[in-house]
């Protein structure tokens, strides 16, 4: 359980919030790549940590990220015109650049400077891998660039979608490092999902039912290690590792495409799970890259056209009873992705944690709330910037091992955990 | 028709999940833990556990080992009350364990087991000064449900809190 107080500590993002502030010392997924494909494409609406904000793709190929309403008289700019290396407001024609800056203002004198004088909020956009990244923090402490491994990989060996998930953030993310609900709900997919199935490790995992945890902490969150019994006395250890504030990544198994996850605050209320997969020496299959699409493994079917999972809580997850009798599905919600968004979705847009009966297996749960409420409370008292912003953090991997009994897995597998270029996965 | 266009319970997950239906919400109080378990496992781990104890609990018992690496595990209460390993499991539900590096391993693994007999769930917390995870981590392995390792001493009431000890 967590108090009340510290609840709202972690859960609001906006403008003004602690828990907000630290957001804005990262570099976060804006958007997909796909979403601005040309130059002069249509600009894209969004809501990133509780702020309206306006993309957009200029004659040039330059990203922009602005406020999203035009300074003159606060319409919005979604139905501008993206031309001509600006978009220009639909209303009265005012023109701004992907800086906000505004570059033109029709009824005003030309060489008139008025506005020199008119500049939106903005913020960067910069395209790594399939990710176009923002900063919404204060421009004088940009850090550098992020350097998780999948987007760094080159195109043909990563894929990332995105679903608009109607819950905060934290519960969202907090199903990311909860390994002790694998057993259960997404039982029925290690034996049926093209990105899961036919790994030796699957049987470990189906074999015992309860693993035991281990939590160590890393410079940049956490690694947590779900440990089951595999043959001659050994165990077979599954280490997700936890980038604050919100990167987690999936264990790996088999040669499958490894995976994860970004959980990135739209507001209070709703968040955007990014879901990748990436291997780190081979190109994805077709087939793998076409079961991706179809909202195989971590990703979801979406409604054509949208972010939106086809399964949503208006049409109620597409629940199947007859599935869920049969064993199918473990809860009767098809797709990993589902699964866990249809019963984080159900605990209300924000969970009151205050209610919670927490056990010794949500050790890494409680671990991550700490390090959290830590970092916030460091930074708005004494300004230290948090773990998570310094790129060499961001350097980690999942893994998949079995190793001896006596082995502590944070030792026996610094370098399986850390991602490096052209080196294969720990993975079984 | 497939199962997959077919939305069987008329949209209700839209309603039941909002904010406004969280009013409706059955709130009772949440009785806390009445079988909280804390050993701690070596003299550093007896400096923390005090501390710790010093906080509100609810039911929580914090015992230290009464003598190191003895066969039969006596455990002493902070009033200098002694007690068996086996009285105290009587009505525990969680026992969570505090050690350093330099835990005594014997009771770790007699603590475990024992607890892994009686299905009690245990946590381990051991607080690494750098110097790894130690003896007490190694026997402790096997029996602890969650073993975290951490720089952290706060780590213990954090967790004792969240299992409302
Ligand atoms: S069993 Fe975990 S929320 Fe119900
Ligand atoms: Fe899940």
């Amino acid at each position: 359980m967590l108090k009340p107080e510290i609840n709202e500590l972690l859960t609001r993002t906006g403008p003004g919030t602690p828990m907000g502030a630290m957001f804005r010392q990262y570099w976060i997924p804006a958007m997909l790549a796909e979403e601005l494909p040309e130059n002069d494409s249509p600009p894209v609406r969004l809501k990133l940590l509780s702020e309206r904000l306006i993309a957009f793709r200029d004659s040039e190929g330059r990203y922009g990220l602005i406020d999203e309403f035009c300074a003159h008289r606060g319409a919005s700019l979604w139905f501008g015109r993206n031309e001509q290396s600006g978009l220009r407001c639909a209303y009265h024609g005012w023109k701004y650049d992907v800086t906000g800056q505004c570059v033109e203002v029709p009824s005003e004198p030309d060489n008139n400077n008025f506005c020199a004088n008119v500049k939106l909020t903005a913020y960067p956009l910069v395209r790594i891998g399939d990710v176009l990244w923002t900063y919404l923090g204060d421009p004088a402490k940009q850090p550098p660039l992020p350097e998780f491994e999948f987007a760094l990989v080159p195109p043909e060996q990563t894929y990332t979608s995105k679903r608009w998930q109607e819950s905060n953030w934290l519960q969202a993310f907090e199903g990311g490092i909860d390994s002790s609900h694998v057993t259960f709900l997404h039982s029925g997919g290690l034996k049926s999902d093209p990105l899961f199935k036919g790994a030796k490790g699957n049987e470990y995992n189906m074999n015992d039912l309860k693993p035991f945890f281990e939590v160590a902490e890393a410079d940049g969150g956490l690694f947590v290690g779900a440990r089951r019994n595999a043959e001659d006395g050994q165990y077979y250890w599954r280490i997700t590792p936890w980038v604050m504030p919100c990167f987690t990544m999936v264990p790996p198994r088999g040669d499958h495409p490894m995976h994860g996850h970004f959980w990135i605050p739209i507001d209070d209320h709703n968040c955007w799970a990014y879901s990748f997969d990436y291997h780190p020496v081979r190109a994805l299959t077709e087939a793998e890259r076409q079961a991706m699409k179809d909202g195989h493994g971590v990703h979801s079917a979406n409604i054509p056209g949208t972010y939106r999972p086809q399964a949503n809580k208006d049409n109620d997850y597409l629940m199947d009873r007859e599935a869920q009798r049969a064993g199918e599905t473990y809860s009767g919600i098809k797709g990993i992705a589902m699964q866990d968004a249809s019963l984080q979705e159900s605990m209300g847009p924000i969970v009151d944690r205050s209610k919670e009966r927490l056990v010794s297996a949500d050790t890494g749960i409680i671990k991550a709330r700490q390090r959290l409420r830590k970092a916030v409370l460091a930074l708005r008292d004494e300004g230290v910037v948090p773990p998570g912003v310094d790129p060499a953090h961001h350097r980690v991997r999942s893994a998949a091992v079995v190793l001896p009994r006596e082995s502590s897995f944070i030792e026996a597998c610094q370098d399986a955990l850390t991602a490096s270029p052209g080196v294969p996965q720990s993975t079984v | 028709m497939t199962a997959f266009m077919r939305p069987v319970l008329l949209n209700s997950c839209a309603m039941a999940a909002t904010e406004e239906e969280a009013r409706y919400r059955i709130d009772v109080p949440i009785k806390g833990r009445q079988g909280a378990r804390v050993v701690a496992l070596d003299e550093v781990a007896n400096g923390i556990l005090r501390r710790v104890a010093r906080q509100g609990w609810n039911a929580a018992r914090f015992l230290e080992l009464a003598s190191r690496g003895a066969a039969a595990v006596v455990l002493r209460d902070l009033d200098g009350v002694l007690s068996s390993l086996g009285e105290q499991l009587e009505t525990a539900d969680v026992v969570v364990m505090i050690a350093t590096a330099d835990g005594d391993e014997h009771a770790a693994s007699a603590i475990g087991a024992a607890c892994t007999a009686r299905g009690i769930m245990t946590a381990g917390l051991i607080l690494d000064a750098g110097g790894g995870v130690g003896g007490a981590g190694t026997a402790l392995r096997p029996h602890a449900r969650v073993l975290m390792v951490t720089s952290d001493e706060n780590d213990v009431s954090e967790v004792l809190l969240a299992l409302r000890a």
